[in-house]
């Protein structure tokens, strides 16, 4: 084992090299960092180019300025990292350690709810295989797979943020769009829950009325412009959590983890007045975390106080139930500053922004100001990045699990007399993400790599934007720091992914 | 069938909610006073002096609070500020040319202390290589003892042509340099104000605004400084000047001396890579009185044109500027509330011909090789098959209408003089139907090569610059038509084409130069035997002696006069022949006014007084 590493890791250096010395020569070859100068009339066009020669080393054959620009590389042994400057006379370690958070700001909500999302529809594919749901999400995930990300960011920014502001400006819900909404929503319900042909009609009429009455009842009050959960729905909606997780996580017929669940879903409505003093008075990200901590602590005295044998699925139960119950309240919170945000100069009332981290002219110490005001310019990027990653994961992890299905130790599960859901859960869900790990390795290079269109189009500067300016005006030095940061991540990606492998699936073992 | 019974629950609390609530409202949009402006380029330093950080934004964000004795309108006109101060020349000699600088009495920093003549004196410090050496600061063209002041002023015309050091007068209001010879444009190299109080003391590591009295003591001590030639002293402003600006981000811990200015708006904070936030300057006294309902200015960063103009349409911008193309100007023309305007850029596209080999390359013998003859015979008639029109109707005219072909290299529409100019220097040969121009370039072609024909070409290897789209189409026109008047275009698309249109190889090249001055000698060093920017190989004695005579301060007739005597020889000889301005698109908020944009850096914000809503 120690062995392998060693040597994976020897090669991968090699690789470093190797690249960055080809791609070194090739930039520097291919650009021409003082073109525009040369074409410049302005009056102090000699003493740039001279400026600039001195700084980038130009007088030096680009196969020798390469091992300068090593030698600066090299420092890191010695504590002395240099990995030159940019054009504009930047470092270009402190350029990627500006880019590297905002990337990966922009990159990990999207990534994970890509994620958790594509799997979710993909595993209900593969169990309805063949079914009208199936088929939809395999249209969908073609579609989705087919867009241009330029193209979907566009339309996005054009139905969901310029045409929802001016709709802001004088709200009403057109009656044909509701009853379009409605019919979509009824589809899509039924064809997810499945079943006969009346369960299907029934379904598509109770989802299509409700969501009619909602939209409706939406229009009625004017929700978009001062919007909120309210103590009602959310009780309603962590009743309904504390029954899911419990499906999902212990089974129904499990009464302990059931009334576990309950009991937190319980606390957290009563929770609910409390928690808004404190939110309003000590909004912070600690208040954020000690509260997560408490909902924890709480859920392993709950899961304590219900059963003394076989308490861990119990605790997970009341865990996850506490956690997303609390979200629920979080999300309440963050809207109630919606109306207050909207009235804000810097928004003037188009709360829904087509570019940019944040608004900067948004001058606020309120907590909730401005998480709401990150969280409006996360939405549409995020959704962006969503729909065109999801395709992938749907499909991929449909894949995975009709494949997994068939084997022969899912018969052997059934055959025993195992209930579905812990067939599922147990016995196949696992061995699907088995073929996934490796995918979700190139993920993780992509969190820090960039989304680069993404980024562009939305004009977050980030290493997608970094490398696009290097590019774009021949900074190699850029280039090369971009370029050597994402081989790297590339490299030391696979040789996780070779580990993760031999970690996860014990037939796998690593040799020479 | 768990949704059904949520959502009848949901519908419940939804209802009673409903009678809970009242109707809302949106309250009407307050009366706005920021400006948002968008650049494509991010903010790099507050700087714009220093060879590296010469950007457009960095020089926009300068001149919003930095105001000086004169400036470029849209007309590309050099406007005095007589707010400020004024200007003359005091003695007119050949070999003694004064020109005497005059700041206001009553004029103030953003800090309050008195702006005098000693704030012109840094000017020569960033400009005069002599100064710099004198002073032990460094020589700004040796390699490894480079100035201490990392600027991009030495080294031209001032430090050329500048004598000893400028002088103030005894009430310390007025600066005179003297030239040692008479120079063309001299207005335009004149000294700025630069708040050197603020340096000297940032240099003495001061991190707070001092009192006016602290002030004027620091400004007494550059002063002493300068006179002197005391090196550690201008060594240490050097330092600050060159690095503390480089900085992006700025907030309330920023050193406020980095932001003491004489604008109408100063930086009040910036995001790297975001935006820039500008504060009117309640002490503004520098230069045209503010329209008064604008209190902030906002600099944000969006690289995507297609992004920018989104968030124009979504009122997240105010001023969007960039990306020329068709589809772009199509897009914005369909917002409602916004108002687009075609234009220009500094740069204008032209197509050159190879007269023989430049300076330090190989010998050229191809077709257009020699001055007069079959050289020219042959030059001019290449350009004849440059289909000019038909470039600028298909590439140019979607994005602005107004688009015309261009009749100088030195002058471009609209400037004064420009009609007289394009009547009488010969850029009447190039001008017709364009089977006209083909059949006289035929005409001229077969004087030297009797047998060709569209059959049988005579081939013209062509330098295509790459990776642009624009110029590919253009060479695509080109070579169509060229066929017709019996050349054979070859082209050679090179990614890295600038330097190689010296490249003797080439018997044809097109591509811009760009402007960011209006001057009499701008394109001189294009034809000038020798020249730096002379490519082509070009070397005519006469033209050279006009050239030389353009160097002097001129009136405007006389400049254009001098002109027409240039791109005569020019034109005769088929040398360079303009094709057009390059087109830029700016669309704002209808409910501004004001707005202006201009082709020279800095562009739109050159009229910020004159922002109103």
């Amino acid at each position: 084992m120690l062995s392998y590493i060693s040597r994976r890791l020897g090669i991968s250096i090699m690789i470093l090299f190797g690249s960055s010395f080809l791609v070194y020569n090739l930039a520097a070859y291919a650009s021409d960092p003082l073109a525009e100068l040369r074409l410049s009339n302005d009056d102090s066009a000699q003493q740039q180019i001279a400026a600039l020669t001195r700084q980038l080393n130009l007088d030096v054959p680009p196969p020798l300025r390469y091992f300068l620009w090593l030698r600066g590389l090299l420092g890191v042994f010695v504590g002395n990292l240099d990995l030159g400057t940019t054009r504009d006379g930047l470092s270009v370690q402190s350029e990627l350690a500006f880019a590297i958070p905002v990337t990966i700001r922009l990159v990990l909500v999207a990534t994970i709810t890509a994620l958790l999302l594509g799997l979710a529809l993909g595993i209900i594919s593969a169990l309805r295989q063949y079914s009208r749901f199936d088929y939809g999400m395999t249209f969908l995930a073609f579609l989705l797979y087919s867009l241009p990300i330029f193209w979907v960011a566009v339309l996005l920014k054009e139905f969901m943020a310029i045409q929802f502001n001016n709709f802001l400006s004088e709200p009403n819900i057109p009656f044909s769009w509701m009853i379009f909404f409605s019919i979509f929503t009824g589809v899509f319900w039924s064809s997810l829950l499945g079943g006969e042909r009346r369960r299907f009609w029934t379904v598509f009429a109770g989802a299509f009325a409700t969501n009619f009455v909602i939209l409706w009842a939406i229009d009625l009050t004017d929700w978009y412009l001062d919007p909120g959960l309210g103590i009602f729905l959310i009780a309603f909606l962590s009743v309904g959590i504390a029954f899911g997780i419990t499906a999902l996580s212990s089974g129904l017929a499990d009464v302990k983890a059931k009334k576990a669940a309950l009991v937190m879903a319980g606390l957290a409505i009563a929770w609910y007045y409390p928690a808004q003093w404190i939110f309003d008075n000590y909004g912070s990200y600690l208040t954020i975390f000690v509260m997560v901590a408490l909902v924890i602590g709480t859920g392993v005295l709950v899961a304590g106080a219900f059963s003394k044998i076989d308490r861990g699925p119990i605790a997970r139960t009341a865990i996850l139930t506490g956690v997303l119950c609390g979200f629920l309240i979080l999300i309440d919170r963050v809207m109630q500053s919606w109306k207050e945000y909207s009235a804000t100069d810097a928004v003037n009332y188009r709360p829904v922004p087509t570019f940019g981290q944040r608004k900067d002219q948004l001058v606020t110490e309120d907590f909730w100001l401005n998480n709401l005001d990150i969280i409006m310019h996360l939405i549409l990027p995020t959704l962006a990045l969503i729909l065109i990653s999801l395709a992938g994961w749907i499909r991929y992890s449909r894949g995975a699990l009709l494949e997994v299905l068939n084997q022969d130790y899912i018969r052997t599960a059934r055959a025993k007399g195992l209930n579905e859901r812990v067939v599922i859960t147990r016995h196949a869900f696992r061995n699907m993400m088995l073929p996934l790990s490796s995918l979700f390795v190139g993920e993780f290079v992509g969190l820090v790599g960039g989304a680069v269109i993404t980024e562009r189009v939305f004009g977050w500067q980030g290493m997608g934007t970094l490398g696009i300016k290097a590019i774009n005006t021949y900074d190699l030095n850029l280039l090369m720091g971009v370029n050597l940061l994402l081989s790297f991540l590339v490299v030391t990606g696979n040789l996780l992914a070779d580990l993760l492998y031999s970690a996860l699936d014990p037939r796998i073992r690593l040799r020479k | 069938m768990k949704f059904t019974r949520s959502a009848k629950f949901a519908l419940a609390v939804a209802a009673s909610g409903a009678l809970a609530v009242s109707l809302l409202s949106p309250a009407s949009a307050n009366t706005r006073s920021t400006v948002v402006v968008h650049d494509t380029n991010s903010l790099t330093s507050f700087n714009s002096g220093q060879p590296d950080t010469n950007l457009t934004i960095n020089g926009a964000v300068g001149y919003l609070d930095t105001i000086g004795f004169n400036y470029y309108d849209d007309k590309k006109n050099v406007i005095q500020n007589r707010v400020f101060g004024s200007y003359r020349i005091t003695k007119n000699g050949a070999t003694d040319f004064r020109v005497t600088y005059t700041v206001n009495p009553g004029r103030v920093w953003s800090d309050g202390t008195p702006i005098t003549a000693v704030d012109l004196l840094l000017s020569h410090v960033l400009s005069s290589n002599d100064y710099s050496k004198a002073a032990g600061l460094g020589d700004p063209l040796n390699k490894s003892n480079p100035s201490a002041f990392d600027s991009n002023g030495y080294s031209g015309t001032y430090s050329n042509n500048i004598a000893g050091e400028p002088t103030l007068s005894a009430d310390g209001m007025s600066l005179t340099l003297r030239y040692k010879n008479k120079i063309a444009n001299w207005d335009l190299f004149g000294p700025g104000p630069s708040p050197v109080h603020a340096l000297v003391l940032m240099s003495e590591g001061k991190k707070a605004l001092g009192t006016v009295a602290e002030n004027n003591a620091a400004k007494a001590r550059f002063l002493a400084a300068f006179n002197s030639k005391n090196t550690n002293v201008l060594r240490a402003m050097g330092k600050v000047w060159s690095t503390d600006y480089d900085i992006a981000d700025v907030n309330s811990s920023t050193n406020p001396l980095l932001f003491v200015g004489n604008g109408g708006f100063l930086v009040q904070s910036a995001v790297k890579g975001s935006s820039v936030t500008m504060k009117r300057n309640p002490r503004y006294n520098s230069g045209p009185a503010l329209s008064g309902s604008v209190d902030t200015v906002i600099f944000r960063f969006i690289a995507d044109g297609t992004a920018a103009s989104q968030a124009l349409a979504n009122g997240e911008i105010d001023i969007y500027q960039g990306q020329a193309t068709a589809d772009a100007v199509a897009a914005l023309n369909r917002i409602k509330g916004v108002t687009v305007r075609g234009g220009i850029q500094s740069c204008y596209e032209h197509w050159d011909t190879r007269v023989n080999a430049a300076p330090g390359q190989p010998a050229y013998n191809g077709i257009f090789k020699g001055h007069g003859g079959r050289g020219a015979d042959l030059r001019r008639a290449f350009l004849l098959a440059v289909p000019r029109a038909e470039i600028n109707e298909k590439l140019i005219a979607p994005i602005n209408p107004d688009v015309v072909v261009l009749g100088s290299t030195f002058v471009s529409p609209g400037e004064e003089g420009y009609d007289r100019l394009v009547a009488n220097n010969g850029s009447n040969f190039f001008v017709g139907s364009q089977a006209e121009l083909n059949a006289k370039a035929l005409r001229l072609v077969k004087k030297h090569f009797p047998s060709a024909s569209p059959s049988n070409p005579v081939a013209v290897k062509v330098l295509v610059p790459g990776a642009n789209a624009r110029r590919a189409a253009e060479f695509a026109l080109a070579k169509a038509n060229a066929i017709k008047a019996g050349f054979d275009l070859q082209g050679d698309v090179q990614t890295s084409w600038s330097p190689r249109i010296q490249n003797t190889e080439y018997d044809a090249m097109f591509f811009a130069y760009c402007q960011t001055a209006v001057s009499q000698t701008g394109t001189n060093s294009n034809f000038r035997t020798g020249g730096g920017n002379n490519r082509t190989g070009v070397s005519l004695p006469n033209l050279d002696a006009i050239l030389d005579s353009m160097q002097l301060p001129l009136s405007r007739s006389s400049y254009i006069s001098k002109v027409i005597q240039a791109e005569r020889i020019i034109h005769a000889e088929g040398i360079t022949l303009g094709v057009f301005q390059f087109p830029a698109v700016t669309a704002f908020n209808s409910n501004l006014k004001g707005v202006k944009p201009a082709a020279l850096s800095p562009t739109l914000v050159w009229n910020w007084w004159e922002w109103a809503y």
